[in-house]
């Protein structure tokens, strides 16, 4: 019966990022938050195995104290702990501290054989967590995979990863680690009585203090600046008339011919 | 060898990486070192530039290219090269970030531009953030430097008349823990959207896999190709991977951009940000593809195509 850590991040939501036009500024006030994407994958497809095969399904995260909103959230997706690696000073953490404090908490505190996590984060897209955390751990990983097996008894699980240049079959030995694609499953949208249930599950809170070692970063964010974009923002309707004005303007244009 | 060291899948995002690499060597007065998987290629990258080849050994039967991570992990640490620059493939993506966590080092990610900073000697690198909505500037505060690069990013580096340089063998991959048990290459019947002037782009709001064929007849009148974007790719598999557009697809500059029953999130919108013209087709007024368009038509799409196909025809008389 695999025990499984699903790996998840707390991400601003990139719809409600606006840009300053001038100064080319991120406008971050109103932005809301939300599970990346794909580690909604991630945590989907280890509650899948362990519906089907036993075992558990601990959620861990590193964060500020003011993700605590993403326990109840995450929680409420199906696995029945969560791990909140927790401090003010991880606050834009670059991918090579993330997965050296994940590997931190993990590492003989938590018993696994499977760790998921999603290709890649919704912000950052590094993908480099995934990978980066098996090599900290000394395990095994299959990346980029859209189908996944648990082998009962046999202790591995077999992996199609998809690729630029195709499909690739891998069985992997336990303990392992996998970052999955969005294609793998469907997400469930939590019901009311999950996300109640949520609040009443057990959470570790894990400190740096608590990790005793420190974490520098090896990356430095010089500059962020909004990627602006040109564009006439010109709207019409389904009129016959409209239709031909935009017909018309794109033969001026030059780009129909 | 330290220096500049290029790692990449295959013959061409190798050249490609080579050609920024010689010029960031140049820069740093260093020399140029690549990684190989035939003396062929060897001979072909020492003739392009390059100052020394690592030639990688084949693999054993069942063993995934990532095999070579452990090898390439200790010839960083015997000859501590300055900056890594590997391409930026899927497995390359894996490599570099095992690698990066086995050296203690720092990695750009989907760098899309890199310059020196000649006084720090340090690299300052480019890369997306939020799906594309921002250009985050990096530097890469230890040692080696790394970077994974997109295909397409430099130019190939081109044969330098008489160069020479050596040929180095590695050992061998140690046995990998992951086993291959079935390949299946891909089958490249789709086209080249980059290559396309004009781009249909299918979204979600095209509710039915026949309905496809209204954006094929638009894209017909126009001359131009069908792309779509990732969900009609990945999750409805309608059309093939090499068809979705945007920040984990394929980048394109067409001349005119129609986004058919696409809603146009910023993960979308950077594949074709550098479109000459954008059209959105989205009932929904408020799709921020009408944000990222020239021209907006908000309606149902299976009243408007027909009716771009009509006008369209009528005013090329064909
Ligand atoms: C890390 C990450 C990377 C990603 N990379 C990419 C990428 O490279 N490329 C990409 O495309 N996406 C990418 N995405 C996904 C992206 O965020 C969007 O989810 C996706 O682009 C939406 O696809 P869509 O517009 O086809 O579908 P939807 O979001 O479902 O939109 C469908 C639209 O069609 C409209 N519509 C419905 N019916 C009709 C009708 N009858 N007539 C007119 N309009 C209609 C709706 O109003 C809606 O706006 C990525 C996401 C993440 C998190």
């Amino acid at each position: 019966m695999p025990r499984i850590i699903a790996c998840f991040k707390w991400v601003m939501d990139e719809a409600d990022i606006k840009a300053d036009p001038k100064s080319r500024q991120l406008v971050l006030d109103r932005v809301g938050y939300k599970i990346s994407d794909y580690d909604r994958n991630a945590i989907e497809e280890a509650v899948q195995l362990q519906e089907k095969h036993g075992g558990s399904v601990v959620g861990i995260t590193v964060a500020t104290p003011g993700a605590k909103p993403c326990l109840k959230d995450a929680l409420s997706r199906g696995p029945e702990k969560a791990c909140f690696v927790n401090d003010p000073a991880f606050e834009n953490l670059d991918p090579s501290q993330t997965a050296a404090i994940l590997a931190a908490a993990i590492d003989g505190k938590i018993e696994y054989d499977l760790i998921i996590c999603g290709e890649g984060s919704s912000d950052l897209y590094a993908q480099q967590v995934g990978p980066a955390l098996a090599e900290k751990l000394g395990i095994p990983c299959a990346t980029y995979v859209n189908k996944l097996t648990y082998v009962e008894g046999e202790n591995k699980v077999i992996a199609q990863r998809k690729l630029d240049d195709g499909l690739e079959t891998v069985s992997v030995k336990l303990p392992a680690l996998i970052t999955v694609l969005p294609d793998l499953n469907t997400p469930r949208i939590p019901s009311l009585k999950q996300v109640l249930g949520a609040a009443k599950k057990p959470v570790d809170n894990v400190s740096l203090a608590n990790l005793q070692q420190t974490f520098e970063p090896c990356l430095k964010t010089t500059g962020i600046l909004a990627a602006t974009m040109e564009r006439r923002r010109l709207k019409f309707t389904a009129d016959p008339e409209d239709i031909r004005k935009v017909v018309d303007s794109l033969i001026k244009e030059g780009v129909i011919a | 060898m330290a220096g500049v060291w290029i790692l990449a899948e295959s013959r061409e995002p190798t050249l490609e990486l080579l050609s920024a690499g010689i010029d960031i060597a140049a820069q740093l007065g260093v020399k140029v070192a690549a990684f190989a998987l035939s003396s062929q290629l060897a001979e072909e990258y020492i003739k392009c530039g390059c100052d020394e080849v690592m030639l990688l050994p084949p693999l054993a039967a069942g063993q995934p290219l990532e095999s070579y991570v452990p090898v390439i992990v200790e010839e960083a640490l015997l000859n501590g090269p300055d900056i890594i620059l590997i391409g930026a493939s899927q497995r390359g993506r894996e490599i570099a970030a095992r690698a990066a966590a086995a050296l203690n080092t720092g990695l750009c990610s989907g760098c899309t531009g890199l310059r020196l900073d000649q006084e720090k000697k340090q690299l300052v690198m480019e890369r997306m953030l939020f799906g594309g909505a921002a250009v985050q500037t990096v530097v890469c505060e230890t040692r080696p430097q790394m970077a994974t690069i997109p295909p397409r990013t430099f130019e190939q580096a081109q044969p330098a008349e008489g160069h020479q340089g050596e040929v180095r063998q590695l050992p061998a991959a140690p046995p990998s823990p992951v086993t291959v048990v079935e390949r299946t290459p891909k089958t490249s019947e789709a086209v080249d959207i980059t290559e396309a002037k004009t781009v249909v782009c299918v979204g979600r709001g095209v509710g039915k896999q026949e309905d496809i064929a209204l954006a094929r007849e638009l894209a017909g009148v126009l001359g131009g190709e069908v792309g779509c974007s990732r969900p009609v790719a990945e999750d409805l598999r309608w059309l093939p991977e090499e068809l979705y557009l945007g920040i984990s697809g394929k980048k394109v500059k067409p001349d005119l951009y129609i986004g058919v029953g696409v809603a146009g999130q910023i993960q979308h919108v950077s594949g074709i940000r550098d479109s000459k013209v954008i059209v959105g087709i989205n009932r929904d007024e408020n799709a921020p593809i009408f944000e990222a368009a020239d021209y907006g038509i908000v309606g149902d799409l299976y009243d408007i195509v027909p009716k771009l196909v009509k006008e369209i025809k009528a005013a090329l008389k064909i």
